[in-house]
This record gives structure tokens, sequence and C-alpha cells, in this order.
């Protein structure tokens, strides 16, 4: 039975169930569009590499990577690619994984049974061996070398490592050349029967689509399939690094045309379950607005100083056991540029009161954005983040945007930052 | 609806009432001349910045936030033989909005910033406000030189300048050349400006729900004066060569990044557009493509490797990220798939597969608003207004042979590697 939830003003309704199996489905038409966008989700990612394989007692430590290179392998079956699959109907496909979520996706104009058909098979039916998982090592091993040489994702990543040094976290999402030349096809099939249960899992699509029909095709899909008992996931907590550890500043030399600075920011306060921990999120992103956008009366003067120029930008990210913000820019003065945003952020609370008058603004321009990146399927699709805010999807995050106070915003950022530790990760030429 | 406004002035209006935003496109076309390509790139990069009722970053980026996060910003693009300066504004539907006072609605307000981009800037004593043209020239620079620091972006870059030797305004990017980037001054671009505003064609399209009444009321208010219709064709024809370039620079990489050039005769308005359009599928162009299944799926030799057509210049460029030394590997395995190509070997599968992939890329192309404003400007240029189906049945109808004949025409003209030290295994250069 699929539950259906109006969001009347934005003429957007959202289905959802959960299969017998523990499949979270969640659909959601969108009148006249051609497209129908799939994408389904095991809450598996990155920093899962130690865990109790499912069936087994001991906790195994598996090499760094493996989801990333159990997300390559997927596609790949005995006498066929998925991607081939997908191709007979045009559809684009692809996949991705996260520290904490591996999605694999499909974009279609037409035939949509034929291709969820197609998602839901590769993605539930496993095929491993010695041979394709060693051919896939090429082929990884070039794309780690591909970042290797961008800056851009050097500079994040190396902020996150500094600040999460004893965490998975710090480590690359696709491993390294030598992790992953130990990943074996058991490797794989362990990771997989632990986290790839549907009860681990959801189906989010948006587009053109009539949920009914859309939900039926789905069960009888499940019902050609047998999937194990529902057990419990055991992962093994992650060591926490003390905040008296984390490192204060590293500089590093890359072939760049400029410095690049990023401030990482590390939140040991503990972000509400569900979907309060939406309302966190957005609270502590509008408050970052309000101190360290261009509506500000700081970034002026900091442009106009060339300490700061346009490709300055900070965000803030809650994951699952991990929630940071990072400022970041390039910059011909990096010790200024450090000491400029990190004196707002000493003083944020009064800094915040200062931008009181902005608020609106800002809300304003959140708000709007929020409603346009609704013209996009994939980004309804790709905002909905699963057990992390308890199901919740973008409309929910507008209505929550909505209500926000300045109130709810100076309260967000004052447990944000107080227990907070900080970074400096430096690129220099 | 395509509606000519007077002489050189078009308005491409698409009425939709799927999407929460109205999107506005303004696009002044000039012909491509490498002396007035930085002008306009800076130029461009001026307007953005301020304008006489906003003075400042902060009050455009305050009005913006007012309009509910209306996104604004101007971009250029090279387009054959054209240069153009895209200004774009999308706007809120209101009738999404909890609350709207404002008694005008959001798409007037987001013309009413336009219009004062263009037509009102901030001219203290008549010329650009010196600290803002020395800032954002300043800032032009920093962005070019750092383009640079994408490696991929570098090596297509040199690869464009190697094809295009003796061809400046070809070879140069769009946002122009640092050298004559640092001589301009604020009389130049002030000239640039009342250049582009008298004659370049100006091209206005509009997306979402909004009748034609209120988007013609809206532009009467714009003095664009008529001007001269272009007379020249956008597409670029030059001569191949008989001998290919060939380039390679030495850098602080870990993977090289090999990239090819061909020359492709074939442009947007010639009969065998779509026949070439499918070519570029079946040969790099998409995940099904020969280049993806031999060099990265069955050679494991990349992570991407894939091929670009460009129907305004006539290029075909072929990009890879690969180890330095497979360099002459992944050049036998690309020659070996246009060679195929050309030889007539195309599978009914893969074929079916490219033309089922076009046409799905094609419809998804109408739920986005920005592609949508883009591929207007394409038919304004090109003057193909050619219905939905009619490009579906002349997809459907392309062969193998048609493909064939099209692979036929393609001659590499440049090739092009970026690497790093040659020390053997690139494995231990890692750090």
């Amino acid at each position: 039975m699929l539950t259906k939830h109006a969001y009347s003003r934005l003429g957007e309704t959202v289905y959802q169930t959960t299969l017998e199996n523990g499949l979270k489905v969640i659909l959601i038409p969108k009148a006249d569009f051609h497209k129908t966008f799939a994408v389904m989700t095991t809450n598996y990612g990155a920093i899962d590499n130690e865990f109790v394989p499912r069936g087994q007692q001991q906790a195994v430590r598996f090499p760094d990577g493996i989801a990333h290179f159990l997300e390559h392998k997927l596609f790949e079956k005995e006498d066929h690619d998925a991607f081939d699959l997908f191709g007979q109907y045009g559809a684009s496909a692809n996949a991705f994984t996260s520290f904490t979520q591996t999605s694999y996706l499909f974009s279609t104009t037409n035939h949509v049974r034929e291709n969820l058909d197609i998602l839901l098979d590769f993605v539930q039916e496993p095929y491993f061996t010695a041979a394709t998982v060693n051919k896939e090592k090429g082929i990884i091993g070039q794309e780690i070398q591909m970042y290797d040489d961008d800056p851009g994702w050097q500079s994040y990543f190396g902020m996150i490592g500094q600040l999460y040094p004893r965490e998975p976290l710090h480590i690359d999402i696709a491993g390294t050349v030598e992790s992953i030349a130990q990943i074996t096809a058991d490797d794989l099939y362990a990771a997989y029967q632990t986290f790839y249960h549907p009860s681990n899992m959801s189906l989010v699509i948006v587009g053109q689509l009539e949920p009914e029909t859309v939900l039926a095709w789905i069960t009888a899909n499940q019902a050609r399939k047998t999937f194990g008992p529902n057990e419990p996931i055991q992962r093994v907590a992650s060591p926490q690094t003390p905040a008296a550890e984390i490192v204060p500043q590293t500089t590093r030399h890359l072939t760049v045309t400029r410095p690049k600075v990023s401030i990482g920011l590390r939140g040991y306060d503990e972000v509400p379950a569900g979907r309060a921990g939406l309302h966190y999120s957005a609270a502590v992103s509008l408050a970052l607005d309000l101190l360290f956008n261009d509506t500000g009366d700081y970034y002026l003067r900091l442009y106009d100083a060339n300490i700061i120029d346009d490709s300055f930008g900070y965000d803030f990210q809650v994951q699952r056991g991990a929630h940071f913000a990072q400022l970041a820019g390039d910059t011909d003065h990096p010790e200024t540029f450090v000491s400029e945003l990190t004196a707002i952020l000493d003083d944020a609370a009064a800094q915040l009161v200062a931008a009181q008058e902005q608020f609106d603004l800002v809300k304003r321009e959140a708000i709007g954005r929020l409603i346009g990146a609704i013209n996009s399927v994939e980004a309804i699709a790709n905002q909905y983040d699963g057990p992390l805010f308890g199901g919740t999807t973008i409309f929910d995050e507008l209505t929550i945007l909505e209500q926000l106070t300045f109130a709810d915003v100076q309260q967000a950022l004052a447990a944000f930052l107080a227990a907070s530790q900080r970074t400096v990760y430096t690129i220099l030429p | 609806m395509h509606v000519r406004i007077r002489d050189g002035v078009t308005l491409d209006l698409l009425p939709t009432k799927k999407f929460k935003t109205i999107g506005i496109k303004v696009d002044f076309v000039a012909p491509l001349q490498a002396t007035a390509i930085t002008a306009r790139a800076l130029l461009a990069q001026v307007l953005e910045t301020s304008t006489a009722e906003y003075p400042t970053q902060t009050a455009l980026a305050r009005q913006l936030s007012r309009l509910y996060g209306a996104s604004f910003g101007i971009s250029v693009v090279k387009l054959g033989t054209k240069h153009v300066i895209r200004l774009t504004c999308s706007v809120v539907d209101e009738q999404y909005l909890e609350q709207y006072q404002d008694t005008m609605p959001l798409f007037e307000r987001g013309m009413a910033l336009l219009q004062a981009v263009l037509f009102a800037p901030l001219l203290p004593n008549g010329n650009f406000d010196p600290t803002t043209f020395t800032q954002q020239r300043q800032n032009l620079l920093t962005a070019i030189k750092s383009l640079d620091d994408d490696k991929q972006y570098l090596a297509n870059r040199r690869l464009q300048e190697l094809l295009f030797t003796g061809q400046p305004a070809q070879a140069m990017s769009a946002l122009g050349d640092v050298t004559t980037l640092g001589e301009l001054t604020a009389n130049d671009i002030l000239a640039t400006y009342h250049e582009m505003l008298a004659h370049d064609a100006v091209h206005v399209a509009v997306i979402g729900n909004v009748s034609e009444k209120r988007v013609t009321t809206a532009l009467a208010a714009w003095p664009l004066a008529e001007r001269l219709e272009p007379t020249t064709e956008p597409y670029y024809r030059w001569t191949a060569r008989s001998q290919v370039q060939a380039g390679d620079d030495e850098a602080p990489v870990v993977q090289a990044k090999l990239n090819l050039a061909y020359q492709l005769p074939i442009y947007r308005s010639d009969a065998d557009f779509l026949p070439a359009v499918v070519f570029n599928a079946a040969f790099g162009g998409t995940p099904l493509s020969l280049l993806f299944t031999n060099v990265r799926e069955k050679a494991s030799l990349a992570y991407y490797a894939s091929s670009d057509y460009n129907p305004f210049t006539g290029a075909l460029t072929v990009q890879t990220g690969i180890q330095a030394q497979n360099q002459e590997r992944v050049i036998a395995i690309v020659t070996e798939q246009l060679q195929a190509l050309q030889a007539g070997k195309l599978s009914a599968e893969l074929l079916a597969e490219v033309k089922a992939s076009l046409l799905n890329a094609r419809l998804a192309s109408l739920d986005s608003p920005q592609r949508q404003l883009t591929g207007a400007l394409n038919s304004g240029l090109t003057h193909l207004q050619e219905p939905l189906t009619h490009w579906q049945e002349k997809l459907a109808q392309v062969t193998v042979a048609d493909v064939q004949r099209v692979a036929q025409q393609v001659s590499l003209q440049a090739t092009y590697c970026l690497h790093g030290k040659e020390t053997g295994d690139a494995n231990e250069t890692r750090v």
C-alpha cells in the first residue's frame, strides 16, 4: 500500500511504502516531464570498511576502497554488462559511492519498466570472479590517478583528512592503488551480502510515472527473488579522533597557479536524529549564509582587499556519523584569508546578530533556490537522504526552511561551533 | 514560438507550466574576432559586477536575494564564427511561494534587473568605474590562469592551439588571452560595450509560465535599436592539413592526458549532420561507444576515453586519461575504432543503441529549462526550426552506410599529450 503525501502549494505528491522484504520505495510523479529518473541506494559507503560479514561471528577489516570497487563490479555479469542492457533502450545509467552510501541510477524517456527491471536485477544479482575483479584494478587505478591531478579535489579531501585522521573518512573513497590490489571476489561477496539486503536499501523514482503501476512492477520483480532474513548490520564503530589531536594547520605544495585554502570545522555535537537533523542542517547552513555569503558587509571588504574572489565558497555537510563545514577559496593572501575568516568564526554569535537584518533576504534566497531545484528530477531524487533525516524529501526541506526563525539559526550555529574543532589545509604553488 | 521583435532582435518564447521557475536568456552575438574576444570577456565580467542602481556586488547580491534567490550571470561562448555574450536570469514563479507581497511579479523584476545591467551600468563620469574595472581585469586574469590547474582542460586547450595554429580566433579560449587582457583599458571596454549594444544580433529566449504579452511588454522597455541582420554563416570552414601536428608537454601530472583532434567537415545545416551525430555517439560520444568499450572496458587503459563533435567548427576531438607509457597503444586502439567505422563495421545493435540514446537525450533536454534556452540560439543562428517528430524520423533513417560515409571524411589533424616525467612505472611516482 502506498501512502500519499500531497504538497498542494507546490503541486507535488510523494508516494511511499516499504516492501515486505524491507526495500523502501519512494515515488514522485512529475507531470509533463519526459524523463524518469530512478536511483537505488544502499546505506553503505567508503567509511564502512570494518564489519561482521553476514553469517559470520568475527569482525573483518576490508581493504580501503571496497565499497567503490563493488559499485564498479556490480555492473559486470557473467555474459553481459548492465550498461549494455540499459543501452538497448537508450537509457543512461551511472553509479556513485560516497562516504556512507552507494547509489545506482538510470535516466530514461521510455521503457521504464524494462529499465527498472535491469536496475533491480543487476543490483540484486551479484557476479564477481577473480578475473573480472583483477581487470577492474587498472580502470580504478586510472580513476584514482585522475583525482590525484585535481587540486580542488586534493584540497577538499586534504581538509577532511585533517579533521578525521583516525576515522575512515580520511581515506580516499576509491582507496589507493595499493589497497585495491588486495581486493578479492570473496571480499566483494562478503560486503555485498552484508549491505545489499533490501532492508538496507531505498529506491527513489521521480518523473514520468504512474505510482500504482510502478509499484506493481517493482513488487513483481521482487517476488521473483528470495532474500535472507533481515538481520541487523554490525559495523565496527570507527575510532574517534579526540578534539585535541586535530592538527590545526597543514601546508602542501602542488602545481597550482594560486594558493588554495580550505578551512574545515568538525562538529563534535550530536546531530539530532530524523527530521530534526534536517532542521539542524538547514539552520546551520542558513547561519553560514548569513556570515559568509555575498550579501554580507564583510564580503565586499574582503573582496575589495583581494582576500577573497569569486572562487570563494562554503558548505555544511551532515553524513552518517560526521558533520563538518568548509570555507574555501583561491587567494594570493592565504594567511590573511585564514585570519579574517577565523575572526568571523571566533565572533560568530555577535556577527550573526549584526547580520540579523539580512535574515529575511538570506532565507528568501535559500527558499527560491530550493524551489528552483524542484525543476530537476535528479535533484529531487538525490535530495532524499534515507534514514539519515528520517526519510524526508526536498519538499519537507522546503517546509522546514520556510519555518526557520532567526532564533533557530542562532541556536543551531551555537551548538555546532561550541563543540567544533578547526583545521586549515593550504595548497601552495 | 519565434518572434522577430525588430531587425536583428528576435524572441523565442517557450511557454510551459512544468517548471517552478521562469528562465530568461539574452544572447548578444558578434562575429568572432581574435582582437575582440578578450575585451568582450572582460566586458561580461564587469557588467556582471554592478549597475548604477546596484553599485557594488553586495548591493546586486542583495537585490538577487530579494528576488527569492534569482540566479543571474553573464558568460561568454564561442560558437563557430560567432562570439556570444550570454546573460541569464532565472526567477521563481511566485505562485509557489508561501507569501509574495510585491505588486510586481518576479518575472518583471528579473527583466528589470537585466535591463539595469545592460542599459544602466555603473558609469560614473561616463566610463566604467576604475576600481571595479581594475579589480575585474585582475579577477579575469587569475581565473584564466587558474583554469590551467585543471589538467584535462589544459590538455584540451593545448590541443585547440595546435589544431588551429595560425588561426588565432579559433585557437583562443572564449575568455581571451592574458597578454591582451593586461593591456585593456576602461576605454576599450566602454567602446566594446557601445559596439555590442549597437551592432550585436540579439536573441532573447524565455521559458516558463508567462504570456507573450508580458514578455513583449517587458522587452519594449529595453532601448534596443534595430540593427543589421548578420549575413555570415556561423560555421567555421577550414582546410585540412596533410601533416599531423604533434605536441606534448611535461607537467607534474600523475596521469597523462592524451588528446587527439580530427577534421569532420560536416556542419549543423548539412544533410549529413544527423549521421555525423550518430557517428560521434558510436565512436566515443556515449558510454556504449567503441572508444569507451575498447580503450576502457576491454583494454583497461583509461578511466575516461571519449569523443566530442563540434558541428559549428567541424572539429572532432578525443580525450583520454592514461599512463604515459601506454600512449602508442591507446592511439593504435583509437585509430582501429575509426578505421572500423570507415570500413562500415558498425553492428546493428550498436547503431540502434546509439540512436536510442540520442533520442533519449533529446527528449530529456526538454525537461531542462537551461538546455531549451540554449537550444533556441542554435536554431536562431542556423535558421533551422525542426519539429521533434521530423528529427526523430530522420534519426531513425540513419544507416550504417551513412555513418560510414561520415567516418570516411574524418582526418587526423593533431595529437597532444600532457604527461609527467618519464620514470617508468607511474605507480612508483605516487606520493
